[in-house]
């Protein structure tokens, strides 16, 4: 599908504009402002793309400059294509101004191909937005019927070469200066370029125009970048009139895992990751993500869990598709209810619900277990792991070693009377309150791990040699320091508080 | 529900309410008749309990976090324990030493303390955890009601540990319907040398339902069933008869 004057139309919505003062948008090279893009509006003033500011201010004195902005021209495609995701999960944008929509087996609703062109069609026109369609069995036959063919062609299969034929070259995909080498020759459609030899073309101007054509012809199959790669685990729901209450959502929700839970049940998968996607009547498209600690099929569950994150949809003047996708499944065996195991399963399966419920309302990166990683630093002694499934490590309890029980994320510099060379600290102060040490065992020394991080230029200091001391102040608090680097001529190491014991 | 079926119904309904009649004397005992007399036998499972600290440790939690280590190393050791509080410094090897094992924590890491009081209302619902710690700076009496609650009905332990970020302190304490309220304090150590000894605390009870308020200073043992030892016992709120049998 072609959106021609793309950015104009995307400016049209939110600056108005009127036939006499045609928007444009502008583009600094070497100093000179260009126009970049031009509307309907500007070229029935006879403005064109390429020239400069201030010729085209003598052609249109009353045109409005803006400056381009290719980002925001794409994002706003790449939500139009979003929204397409109603007519098919596989929908995207073609920058700088088109949009993909493979519409293979999507017509269960529209009864053929046209009715679904149409429908579109109509909807963007409705919202303003200029676009000529075209239904092919090729992307490049597509392509070439949307730029420059009739409006709203559906192509029947196996038609492409006639259709193609009469097309000028540029409706190839091709760069401007190949299509001018071309033009050259006298090269003017495409059934002109199918005479040649391809050797001679390749040789000439590169694999491009015979990749191109063959791409147009159906001969070689073209992947295509979809922004939502189509995932097997996909169910949808469309409703003959929008829907907006919450309990008309839970209801297509349940109904929508029920669906998807039978096709996983089916080859004995579970998932572990499920989006559910709004599509409403205007452009935005809000979802619900809901990901669970070990891989589900149970429609209940998922449900739940759904329901939970509903509140966060806006369903705005009314839903009309909802679609919903398992993005990451894992095999999960069909549950066999052994009756030993029921109490176990239950206890398990408890735990596997609050782990989720939790993770799912605070976020994935804020539930977890730990379990012991071999390193002598402190703070990389213990390594985050997901909170199920369950592992049993073994951690050990090194006496000669003790470990606080509250570790600082980072350690905190303190200022400290410390008799040289070696010995723990007198005095210390730290967060403001001075702690007199009465009691102090140490040092442990903790080298650093030389193994790492050495090429990114100078350490910090803490990565140094430290020695560890577990110190009592005079109230019985306890608390771990150590000092950084040996002591050196020049300069006093530095002391830092590093942790807490109970 | 019809409306005339209601009395009939009521009583029912209620005893719903108390939740299920878990084995009254599910009590984890000290080990020292000196302070399970004032529990009642010991700390009662099942139920809600509120710790605080003094001083450097309102802030930093390091006491407290051994004080229910200890206890909660005796808790149902096969089941999973949720420690959940906005800040992420506690060390699971530090852990070891009071006899937890830190393959039993499940740790939670929420924004704010309405989040912290909610995911540890979601977790004993589910009663599948030993017992729920919580580090909240402020808590009310509905939300310690709410998770009192939740602990009669589904059987887990909850711990709320009072602690404040550094530099947020804030003065008020609107009172838990915690059934106990610990209060500690730390001790300089018995000296081993020039080294520090075990841990001492000093541990009072400013509150206990079904007991009496009392006060001592302990120590953690090697004892592998009661890790923490009285050492002294500093005050006693003993009933009135009992003293004046002593002073006659």
């Amino acid at each position: 599908m072609w959106l021609p004057h793309w950015p104009i139309t995307r400016l049209n919505r939110s600056v108005s504009a009127s036939p006499d003062r045609p928007l444009v948008t502008v583009e600094a090279v070497r100093g000179v402002r260009h126009l970049v893009a031009v509307g309907e509006h500007g070229e029935a003033q006879g403005l064109r793309p390429g020239q400069t500011l201030t010729d085209a201010r003598a052609v249109c004195p009353t045109l409005v400059p803006l400056d381009a902005d290719p980002a925001a021209d794409e994002a706003a495609l790449g939500r139009l294509a979003a929204w397409c995701e109603r007519y098919t999960p596989m929908a995207g944008a073609d920058p700088p101004d088109g949009l993909w929509l493979d519409i293979t087996g999507c017509t269960a609703v529209f009864a053929t191909e046209a009715e679904l062109v149409q429908d579109l069609s109509t909807r963007l026109e409705r919202s303003a937005i200029l676009c000529r369609s075209a239904v092919a069995g090729t992307t490049g036959a597509a392509w070439a019927l949307a730029h420059t063919g009739a409006d709203r062609v559906v192509l029947p299969p196996r038609e492409e070469k006639t259709a193609l034929a009469d097309l000028p070259i540029a409706s190839l995909r091709l760069d401007a200066g190949t299509v001018a080498g071309l033009r050259r020759l006298g090269l003017r459609t495409v059934r002109d370029l199918l005479r040649i030899p391809r050797a001679q073309i390749t040789a000439r101007f590169g694999a491009m125009p015979v990749l191109r054509l063959d791409q147009a012809l159906g001969a070689i199959e073209e992947a295509i970048d979809w922004p939502h790669p189509p995932i097997e685990w996909h169910e949808r729901l469309a409703f003959a009139e929008p829907i907006g209450t919450s309990e008309d959502l839970a209801r297509s929700l349940s109904l929508l895992a029920e669906q998807l839970c039978r096709c996983l049940a089916e080859q004995e998968k579970g998932a572990q990751r499920i989006v559910a996607r709004f599509f409403r009547v205007d452009d935005v498209v809000p979802q619900i993500v809901v990901s669970t600690a070990l891989p589900v099929r149970d429609p209940a569950y998922l449900t739940k869990l759904l329901r939970e994150k509903l509140d966060t949809v806006d369903p705005g003047f009314g839903i009309e598709v909802i679609a919903m996708e398992a993005e990451t499944v894992a095999p999960l065996k069909s549950a066999q209810a052994q009756l030993a195991d029921v109490a176990a399963q239950g206890a398990a399966d408890r735990l596997t619900g609050v782990v989720d419920t939790l993770t799912n309302r605070l976020g994935s990166d804020r539930v977890f277990r730990v379990v012991p990683f071999a390193s002598h630093v402190p703070e990389r002694a213990v390594r985050r792991v997901p909170p199920l499934p369950l592992k049993q490590p073994s951690w050990v309890d090194d006496p000669a070693a003790p470990r606080p029980i509250r570790l600082l994320h980072r350690p905190e510099e303190i200022e400290v009377i410390a008799p040289v060379p070696d010995d723990p600290p007198i005095r210390f102060r730290w967060r403001g309150a001075s702690h007199r040490v009465r009691a102090s065992a140490g040092p442990e020394r903790i080298a650093a791990e030389w193994w790492r991080g050495k090429q990114s230029g100078r350490r910090p200091e803490t990565d140094l040699i430290r020695d560890y001391y577990r110190v009592e102040d005079s109230d019985g608090a306890r608390f771990w320091i150590f000092r950084a680097g040996l002591h050196a001529e020049d300069r006093m190491p530095r002391w830092y508080l590093h942790g807490l014991f109970g | 529900m019809g409306r005339f079926s209601r009395p009939k119904a009521l009583p029912a309904h209620l005893a719903g309410l108390r939740g299920p009649a878990k084995s009254p004397g599910a009590l984890l005992p000290f080990g020292d008749p000196r302070l399970d007399s004032c529990l009642g036998g010991g700390l009662a499972l099942g139920q809600l309990h509120e710790i605080g600290a003094a001083g450097l440790d309102a802030e930093t939690a390091a006491l407290s976090t051994g004080f229910i280590a200890a206890l909660l190393a005796r808790i149902v050791p096969s089941r999973p324990v949720f420690w959940i509080g906005p800040e992420s410094d506690l060390h699971p090897p530090g852990l070891l030493p009071y006899g937890f094992d830190p393959n039993r924590l499940v740790l939670v890491h929420p924004a704010k303390d309405v989040e912290t009081l909610a995911a540890m209302e979601v977790t004993l619902r589910e009663g599948v955890a030993a017992a729920v710690v919580g580090e909240v700076a402020q808590f009310d009496r509905t939300a310690s009601r709410r998770l009192q609650l939740a602990c009669l009905r589904h059987g887990s332990t909850a711990f709320v540990l009072r602690r404040w970020l550094h530099g947020h302190r804030t003065a008020d304490r609107e009172a838990s319907v915690a059934v106990t309220r610990w209060h500690l304090t730390p001790v300089p150590s018995v000296k081993d040398g020039k080294e520090p000894g075990r841990p001492r605390w000093h541990v009072a009870l400013t509150h206990a339902r079904s007991g009496r308020p009392g006060e001592w200073i302990m120590e953690a043992s090697d004892d592998a069933t009661h890790p923490l030892r009285v050492v002294a016992a500093l005050a006693d709120h003993a009933p009135e008869p009992q003293r004046l049998r002593l002073a006659g």
